[in-house]
This record gives C-alpha cells, structure tokens and sequence, in this order.
C-alpha cells in the first residue's frame, strides 16, 4: 500500500528537520544555569581532570535518551503513562516523587541562575527574581512563550564563546587530551560532589521525560525512528563538546591561578581572554538565556508528567477549576524555588551545582524502571534492549550507585 | 462492593484450606448483559507456574480467596481468546468515560456478587482509588471525618466505559460504535488525549464520515499526523466528507506532491472545489470560504425553491442553511432569502418578489478580520464571497470560521507541551 509519508529525498531532509530537536534541545540544556555551574566549578578546581567523566557521560547520555526515545516512538506512550501501567500507583507514586524532587531541585538552580546574572549586572536579586517569575508565569499560563523562546535560544548561543576563548588562550592540547583519556578520581567529598553533578547535569531525570514526551508529541514512529536516533547522538556529542570547552576554559584560566569558583562572578573569568570587561556581560547573557528558559518549561514538563501519572486533568486549554492539582502544582514549584533564592546569604552558585548532584542520586530510580519498560516485549516487541544496551544501562546505574555510596562511606573513612 | 486492589496479590485458598498460591490477575468474560461476568483468576502458584482458574471454582473472592475443590480437582480454565485480563489490560490504563466524554485512567476496578455470580460493574477513577492502592484510604476517610467532609467516590459503571486498548476485535468494533456517537468535538478531544497506537486503531474502522467529522475539530497538526498513517486512498475518502475549506487548509500544509497524489485521487466535484480554494491565502474570505451553501436559480416560486433545494445534490451537503441565494444562469448573485421566511411564505408567491436584494457580499481576497467585522456589523450567520467584477459566487464564509481570528477555538489555546 501506497503511503502518504513515501516522500522524495528532498522531502525526506524536510522531514529530518521536523524530527530533529528534542535530542539537540535536552543536549543543550546540559549547558544551562547548573550545567555551566558545574562545569566552571568542576574546571576550575580539578583542572582538566573531568574530561574523561565527560566522554563516559556522552556514552551515558546516549544510551539512555535513545532509550527513552524508542519506547516513545513505539507506544506513543508518556514515560510516565508506561511506568504506571506497568508498575502500578506504589512505583508511580515513588518515582513521580523522586521526579519532583529532582525538577524542583533543578528548578531552583535556575532561579538561582537568574538571581545571579542579575546580580552580575548590578540589579537586586529581590528586584529581579519576582519580576523575572512573574513574567514566565504571565507568558506560560498564557501559552504565548514561543516567541520569547526563539530569542532565549539565540541568547544561549553565548555558549559557544567558552569554544572561541578556548581557541585564544591556546591551552596545552597535549595535556587536554591526556586528561580525556586518563581517568582519575580522588577519594574526597567535594570530588565526588563534583562527579556526581557532572553526571546529574548530562543525563537528567528531566531530560528522560522531556525525550520521550517529545517524541510522542512530534508523532514518530518506528518508520521515523532512526532519524530521531540520528538527533540523540548528534545531540549529545554537540552539548558534550560545548561542556568540554567549558572545564577547558576554567581550567585554563581559573585553575592555574588556583581560583575555586564560588560564586558567578568566578565564573565569568573565564571569558575574560575574549571579551575582557565585557566578560561579565558575555556570561549573564548566555546563563540568563539558559535560566529562563529552563524556567518555563521545566516546571510546566514536570507538572504534565505528574498530572498524566495519575491521571489528573492537565493542560493549559482547562480552566483552573478544572485541573486544581496541574495549576497548583506548578505554582507551587515556581513559588519555592523563588522563596529559597530569595532566602537572604543563600550561596547561589553552590545551589546550582549540588542540585545537580541530587539529580544524579535519585537517577537510577528512573533507570532501573526503564530499563525494565525496555525490556518488555509485550510492550516493544522487536524493539526491545539489545544485550549491550541492558548491559551499558546496568553499568551506568551500578556506577551511579557506587559514586552516591562512595559519598557515604568516605568521610568515615578520611575520620580515622 | 469489592475493589480488585484488595483481591489481587491475595493468597488463594482451596476447599481443605491448603494453600495454592497467589491471586495475579481477573478474567472478565464477553456478555451482551450490562455487567459482564467474571469468568476466571490467574493464580501464581507457588512452584511458579501460572494457572487459570474458572469462575465455578471460586467459593469466595473477598475478604479471602477460598476455592469451593481441592487442588486436585481442578480442571484448566479454557481461554476463548475474548477475556479482559483485568489487572493487565485495564488497571492503571486510560478508558473513555462515556458520561464525562474524556479520555481517564483507571485507579481501581469494582466487582460485586449478584446472581450466584462475580460481575464487573465499574471503575473507579478518583483520588480516593489511588489512595486505596497506596493503602492511604482508611487513614484519608478518617481525616476526612474529622473535618466533617465525606470523601466523593468516583466509580463509572462499566457500561458507561469504552475500552480502548482492546485486543478483541469484537469488542473493538463496539468500543468505536460508542465513541462514534459522540459530538464530534468530543471525539477530537478524546482522539487527541489517547496514545497514538490506541488512537490509531480506534481510527482505523471508524466510519470516513465520523472521522472526517472529528478531524475538522482537530488541530492542523493532528489531521496531518492522522492522515500521514494512512494509505492514499482512505486519506483521499476523508477529505472528500471534509468541508472544502477544512480539506484545503490541510492540503495545503501536506508535501505538494503527496497533495497532488490526494487530489487526483478524490472525486472530481470534491477536489475540483478544493482546487479552486487552494488558490486563496489562508487568511482571506477565499481562504476561509466553504464551496457548499445553499442556492436556487432565478424566477422559482416558492414551493418550486424548496422543491429545487430538497432535490439539489449539492444542499445536501450543506451542513447549516439558513440562508438561500439566488443565482442566475452565469452562476452571478442576485439575492438571498432566508430559509424562514421560504418556510412562512405562500406557496405560489415568485422568490425574486420576496428575496433581499441588496445583499452584503465579499470578494475572495477580503482579509479575515475584514470579514469578521462585516459579519458583526450585518448581525450574518454566512456571507456570500463573489468573484470581482462578474458577480459570481463562489462560497459562503460561516460565522464559526470568520471568527477563528477573534476568538480561536479551544484547541488553539492549547499549547505544544513543549517547545
């Protein structure tokens, strides 16, 4: 039978482009407010030396979107929608929940984010936090967001300066690629802190969801389906590499004249080769961009897998009578997360980074569960794991358990 | 009324009380009666094996699980091919709520005994079936109590449900009948919540018209997406019982080739008026207008008009038709008339005597909001769209389409989920 979609090779590019985005989208929001944050702390203390972490989360980072990816193509089900009609409500109830913590933890990073750009040109983070939250949410429950959307995006381009002040400073290339071949790890908290908000900043809770809902929501299927896997790992060498350049720039510039960043203003040095004075305004521009972004969609994704999870009414086409919890919900994750940076002397940039940390603690919660769904043949038929998937998956969550573990059991150690 | 929750995972006794394993699932049977019949549990026994249990077997479900025979006894349970396995096909799934007309999931499924026998009477679908399966319930009522508020229970009656996610082509079929009662709106809304492959299969028998019907209810995105699955030919059919306007908005955002494909495909008639709008930017009156609108020819009387129209082809497709235009033999407008006032007139009395003359009219390029306030001004339910210089009608743009710009319909307030 003769289909619709049977299209020539000029159509098939058209339709490449409209399938491509959520892999390069959830790729590129490693660099956003707690991506940049982990990286320029992770650069500037440890040097090059989480360049290999970096190569090992790509990998990471592949396998499990295009997990999540595949079970979307095939079911044109929600991650949410699976894990509770596989699992049942206790499961649900506990993976929505470590959902939730995890968004609202990466959540506040981003309002962070904004309290520390603002800061960064001189305003007021009392000043700039309500308004900049008021306006997410007029534009968000109003559903009018894409157009401010399209010039976030432009303003995370600012991203790519950390390539070009790479390229400037002209760091040991010899000495990068030894580090990215070289793993080291050192038994300490902070470093292990550090590790795990590198990992919890790449492969995200989030980004799991957002990937799967994405790719129900652009309507692909099996026929499609390579074209999506295409943009997953095209995604994720893009966003990984960007990262890369970001441990490179710290790292060069922070590292060897021993500053540990602790705050943005740290972290914008590192742009200072490029853009001089203007290094500042380099930074807020892309870590702004990058926060308020995330910012609208995060919590409304977070909200939407809640609601669907439990079969809540959800959507911004009812009214708040209709859908109680999908509203309150999400006023309720912007309104804490504004409360807490607003907390007066709260570090900001810690809270970036360690919200990372948490995400990478409770995800292998989420990756046993679809690592299970992947399994299942009833549910992918052929398109369930291939042994060396399961295999890479069950090494990362055991990885990810050891390093949490590790967390654990160093300080008693470095006690006695 | 016992809830499914507190029998599965349960252990299952037999008649001497020896213990055979645990109760994993419930079979309810195919019937014409309102509540089908629960036919057999699957028990996990405790060697690991999984057995079928009939229903004659079964002493007692609730609040213990006892067998009516000894272990021995017990012959297999023969699968018809037609069972719902409760638990994994319709617990924790989305059903259609008939009554609500919306697309939910099931948080707990109610069984009662009536008649010597076990049957399916609903589902539940609130907060409070959660609770219970998080073991929450008792504590909630108590909580409740204390703040004098009793908990609403939520339960749908099995016969007011549509299972959608069936197997069972017998039932699947019924499961579309159902659905396809529905307002269309209503089935778009439901078309739109359901996962794809459900949604996929609901469409795939589902009458052309009713489809088609459902579809111009739906997002642009949605029709290219629905249409993109199908062969040529069923896309073809669709857009035929589409109103023109809606089948060339949408053919217009298809691949040129794939809407060439689809033109030559349909009736001539059909895509002929398709044609004939594709040319139109999709925010003027040509955009916008429908090619189906009801008319007579000059010099009728009254009974002869509504002779002519009742025979006329073409108003049978006319969805409202509250106004009648008079064309003459250049197909130029000369007039309308409104349906009541054909209604309450004597028979023999001419049409040109009685119909209005100065009517108000657009040209195909007249921008939308133009035509929005026109329709505003003139209080108009449809205004004819004429061609420039020969007077000859080409459509008539409806209210509900010359207002999408003022006031969208509900679905275009509803947003990517993402972006």
């Amino acid at each position: 039978m003769q289909r619709v979609k049977k299209l020539n090779f000029l159509k098939r590019i058209g339709l490449f482009l409209a399938i491509v985005g959520p892999g390069l989208i959830t790729a590129s929001a490693d660099n956003d407010a707690p991506g940049i944050a982990t990286y320029s702390m992770a650069g500037s203390r440890y040097g090059y030396n989480f360049l290999w972490l970096l190569i090992v989360v790509t990998f990471g980072e592949v396998i499990v979107q295009e997990t999540a990816a595949r079970l979307g193509a095939v079911t044109g089900k929600g991650t949410a929608d699976l894990i509770r009609e596989r699992f049942g409500v206790k499961v649900t109830f506990f993976a929505m929940l470590c959902l939730l913590i995890a968004n609202l933890g990466t959540t506040i990073a981003q309002f962070a984010g904004i309290a520390a750009g603002a800061e960064l040109l001189g305003i007021s983070r009392y000043i700039a936090v309500p308004v900049v939250s008021l306006f997410i949410g007029f534009l968000v429950l109003r559903g009018s967001y894409s157009r401010v959307e399209k010039f976030l995006l432009v303003l995370c381009l600012a991203a790519l300066s950390y390539v070009v002040t790479a390229f400037l400073i002209k760091p040991d290339w010899g000495e990068i690629a030894r580090a990215a071949v070289t793993p080291t790890i050192i038994l300490e908290t902070d470093y292990i802190f550090a590790v795990l908000a590198t990992i919890g900043t790449t492969i995200t809770p989030w980004g799991i969801f957002y990937m799967q809902a994405s790719v129900v929501d652009k309507g692909v299927d099996e026929e499609d389906y390579h074209l999506t896997k295409a943009d997953v790992v095209f995604g994720a060498l893009w966003g990984n590499i960007i990262s890369a350049f970001i441990i490179i720039c710290t790292g060069a510039v922070l590292f060897t004249t021993g500053i540990q960043v602790e705050e943005a203003e740290q972290a914008a040095m590192a742009l200072a080769p490029l853009a001089g004075e203007w290094s500042k305004l380099l930074f807020t521009t892309g870590l702004m961009g990058a926060s308020i972004l995330a910012a609208m969609v995060l919590p409304l994704s977070t909200v939407y897998a809640v609601t669907e999870a439990f079969g809540w009414e959800r959507g911004l086409d009812n009214s708040r009578s209709e859908a109680p919890v999908f509203y309150g919900l999400y006023v309720a994750v912007i309104l804490i997360s504004v409360i807490i940076v607003l907390i007066p002397g709260i570090p900001l940039f810690p809270i970036m980074w360690l919200s990372q940390s948490m995400n990478a603690i409770l995800l292998p919660v989420l990756l046993i569960l679809l690592l299970k769904l992947a399994n299942d043949k009833e549910l992918l038929g052929k398109w369930v794991n291939k042994r060396r998937q399961n295999y890479l998956t069950i090494f990362l969550t055991i990885l990810i358990t050891l390093i949490t573990l590790a967390l654990f059991v160093i300080p008693v150690f470095n006690r006695s | 009324m016992i809830y499914i929750s507190e029998i599965i995972d349960k252990e299952v006794w037999d008649a001497y009380g020896a213990r055979m394993g645990k109760c994993t699932d419930i079979l309810a049977g195919f019937s014409k009666k309102q509540f089908p019949p629960i036919v057999a549990i699957q028990v996990k026994c405790d060697d690991g094996v999984l057995k079928l249990l009939a229903a004659s077997h079964i002493g007692t479900l609730f609040p213990s699980i006892a067998l009516n025979v000894p272990q021995t006894k017990i012959s297999d349970f023969e699968e018809k091919g037609n069972e719902l396995f409760l638990k994994k096909q319709v617990l924790d799934h989305q059903i259609v709520d008939m009554e609500g007309r919306r697309v939910v999931r099931v948080n707990d499924i109610q069984i009662a005994f009536t008649q010597n026998e076990y049957v399916l009477t609903g589902v539940d679908v609130g907060n409070l079936g959660l609770l219970r399966r998080l073991g929450l319930e008792g504590f909630y009522i108590r909580i409740a109590r204390l703040f004098g508020k009793l908990p609403q229970k939520s339960v749908i009656a099995w016969n007011d449900v549509v299972h959608i996610e069936e197997k069972d082509p017998l039932q699947l079929v019924k499961s579309k009948e159902m659905i396809s009662r529905l307002p269309p709106a209503d089935i778009a809304a439901i078309l739109e919540d359901l996962d794809r492959v459900s949604g996929q299969s609901l469409m795939e028998n589902m009458d052309n018209e009713v489809l088609a019907d459902a579809l111009e209810e739906s997002p642009l995105k949605t029709q290219i997406e629905v249409l993109s699955n199908m062969d040529f030919e069923r896309a073809a059919d669709i857009l035929e019982e589409m109103e023109p306007d809606e089948a060339a908005d949408l053919l217009a955002d298809l691949p040129t080739e794939a809407s060439q494909n689809l033109l030559e495909l349909m009736e001539d008639e059909e895509a002929q008026d398709v044609r004939s709008l594709l040319d139109y930017p999709p925010d003027t009156a040509g955009g916008i207008m429908t090619t189906d609108f009801g008319w007579i020819p000059e010099n009728l009387t009254v009974i002869q008009a509504m002779e002519y129209l009742r025979r006329s082809e073409e108003a049978q497709d006319v969805e409202d038709m509250y106004y009648i235009y008079v064309l003459d033999q250049n197909e130029a407008l000369k007039g309308v008339i409104y349906l009541r006032d054909l209604v309450m007139t004597e028979p023999e009395k001419k049409v040109d005597e009685i119909m209005n003359r100065d009517t108000i009219s657009v040209f195909p390029t007249e921008s939308q909001e133009e035509v929005a306030y026109f329709m505003a001004k003139y209080d108009l339910l449809s205004i004819p769209v004429i061609e420039e210089g020969t007077d000859r009608m080409l459509g008539i743009v409806t209210l509900d389409d010359a207002i999408d710009t003022v006031l969208p319909t509900a679905y275009k307030k509803r947003l990517p989920r993402f972006f």
